[in-house]
């Protein structure tokens, strides 16, 4: 392979950065058209300019706070979050010769993003010092955990047959067959973990309406639009990484090897904003109890299955 | 390049999150939450695996970030929900007996400075092109092998345990419901229960004080 081509300091924010908030904007515009699909309103170009407008309300709108709050942990929960999803990106490599930062522990620094995120998450319902944000961190811990275990065996068989925890690897070794093929249960049980971390649709335990907004209940202003970009990056992150992980990365004919990526990740958002649309939301005890005894297992043969096709 | 490539930046580095990692371990006992307490904790940690990363151990310094993020997530959350403080957000005081305490933490602190002052650290920067993780597995899993499968297999059957004798549901049956996890009675000799736990939980069929023997 090619010497890595890194993105010197001060590129690597304004990449990262920039990928992230066109992400996020796209997130945005995709949630509001399939809002109007699914409710048969019929799509209209506003779509694009909506998740903009409602932006803007939230910028200029007075700034509500609680009684005795943890106002630093609260202040910094969305920051960490979106750190988390920054320098989760930041390891996924676009081409053969670019990721912003090639780590050779690729794999786990994702460990660490998924495992960080829930305690960002926590944070932000704790902090507030009101109970509807209180009980959905607690909520989400529970879902959260769960996934992660998930999570640990996904990520070690995406691994295996590369016989690296480098990003890179891991993509080089899909050249012949991609791993959504290689081991099938992996994508829909990272899809999983994916809208179990970041909260989205049908594993939205964090923020549902169900809790009056669970951890952001009491987010108001433009501290709830930080939180909400936040959010849509880390989805975004999760999207770039199922690629690499999962359909093979820059790999595919004609198109340069970043086009392929940006591609794959535009349609696994597209995948995982339409399940919030298409998918009841679950309840956080019968996940719960279905993590541990169904996924979890359905992991440990993905594991297996990548693992025996791993053997020389 | 990043700053930790250059030996200036690596010591800056160095300093910064090493004072970090005091400052944070030592609010831990300052603050006056228990969530807030496991956080700061955690945040040391962090600095901790900061320094290993600086230290060209990629490997080890990821998997403290994420294995410590678990306990220290895990921690809050059953510190919670053993102590009367349901959110955590109450004030109350991070320090038992601590007279006691100090006197250990500084002859604890005495005696890691002492090693640091006069211990002999190696110096060796790593040979470019080594394969940390590859060694690092080698390790793992080659002479060592068996202390460490021994290890993970004895913790495995630990958990699987923890969680068959705290499960509501997997040690009576489910039709056993709330009997089967009431707590240990106050009152050993009688075996009875105070007035009101009995009502409250199940509506008071038999045979509670044979249940609460088994806790």
């Amino acid at each position: 392979m090619s010497p890595a081509l890194h993105a010197d300091v001060w590129a690597a924010p304004l990449i990262v950065g920039t990928v992230l908030a066109v992400g996020a904007y796209l997130v945005a515009v995709l949630d509001a058209a399939a809002t109007r699909v699914v409710a048969g309103t019929g799509l209209a170009p506003d779509v694009l300019i909506e998740p903009l407008r409602r932006a803007a309300l939230l910028v200029v709108q007075q700034r509500v706070v609680t009684e005795r709050p943890d106002a630093a942990s609260w202040a910094l929960a969305p920051a960490a979050y979106a750190g988390l999803a920054a320098a989760g990106l930041a390891v996924v490599p676009w081409s053969p010769s670019f990721s912003v930062a090639d780590v050779d522990a690729g794999i786990v620094v994702w460990g660490t993003v998924e495992s960080l995120a829930v305690v960002a998450v926590f944070l932000h319902g704790w902090s507030p010092n009101s109970h509807q944000p209180l009980m959905a961190a607690y909520r989400y811990v529970a879902v959260g955990l769960s996934c992660l275990l998930v999570s640990m065996f996904v990520l070690i068989a995406v691994a295996l047959p590369a016989e690296s925890l480098a990003l890179n690897a891991i993509v080089d070794a899909q050249a012949g067959l991609w791993n959504v093929v290689r081991h099938p249960l992996g994508l829909p049980l990272f899809a999983v973990v994916a809208l179990g971390i970041t909260f989205w649709g049908p594993m939205d335990l964090a923020d549902g309406a169900d809790l009056s907004g669970g951890t952001s209940a009491e987010a108001s202003g433009s501290q709830r639009l930080a939180w909400q970009g936040a959010r849509a990056a880390m989805l975004v992150s999760f999207a770039a990484l199922g690629s690499a992980a999962f359909l093979g990365g820059w790999h595919g004919p004609v198109l340069p090897g970043p086009v392929w990526m940006a591609a794959k990740t535009a349609a696994l958002l597209a995948l995982l904003v339409a399940a919030g649309h298409l998918v009841a939301r679950v309840r956080a005890e019968r996940f719960v109890t279905w993590c541990w005894t169904v996924l979890l297992p359905l992991a440990f043969l993905d594991l297996v299955v990548a693992g025996l096709g791993a053997l020389p | 390049m990043s700053p930790a490539d250059l030996p200036v930046g690596a010591d800056v580095a160095f300093w910064v999150f090493a004072l970090a990692a005091v400052a944070t371990g030592y609010r831990v006992f300052r603050t006056d939450s228990m969530v807030r307490s496991a956080f700061l904790l955690l945040a040391s940690f962090l600095n901790v695996g900061a320094i290993l990363l600086l230290l060209s151990a990629t490997y080890l310094g990821v998997a403290l970030f994420f294995m410590m993020t678990v306990e220290m997530m895990v921690m809050a959350i059953f510190m919670v929900a053993f102590m009367m403080n349901s959110a955590g957000l109450n004030p109350m005081s991070m320090t038992h007996r601590s007279g006691r305490a100090a006197v250990v933490g500084w002859l604890a602190f005495a005696g890691g400075a002492a090693v640091a002052l006069a211990g002999e650290f190696p110096d060796r920067p790593l040979p470019p092109g080594t394969d940390v993780i590859g060694t690092l597995g080698e390790e793992l899993l080659g002479d060592s092998m068996l202390t460490f499968e021994t290890a993970g297999v004895t913790l495995l059957a630990t958990m699987i345990g923890a969680v068959v004798l705290s499960s509501r549901r997997s040690r009576f049956g489910d039709e056993a419901g709330d009997d089967a996890s009431l707590p240990p009675t106050l009152d050993p000799e009688t075996g009875e229960y105070p007035a009101g736990v009995i009502a409250e939980r199940s509506g008071g069929h038999g045979g509670h004080g044979d249940h609460g023997g088994h806790g």
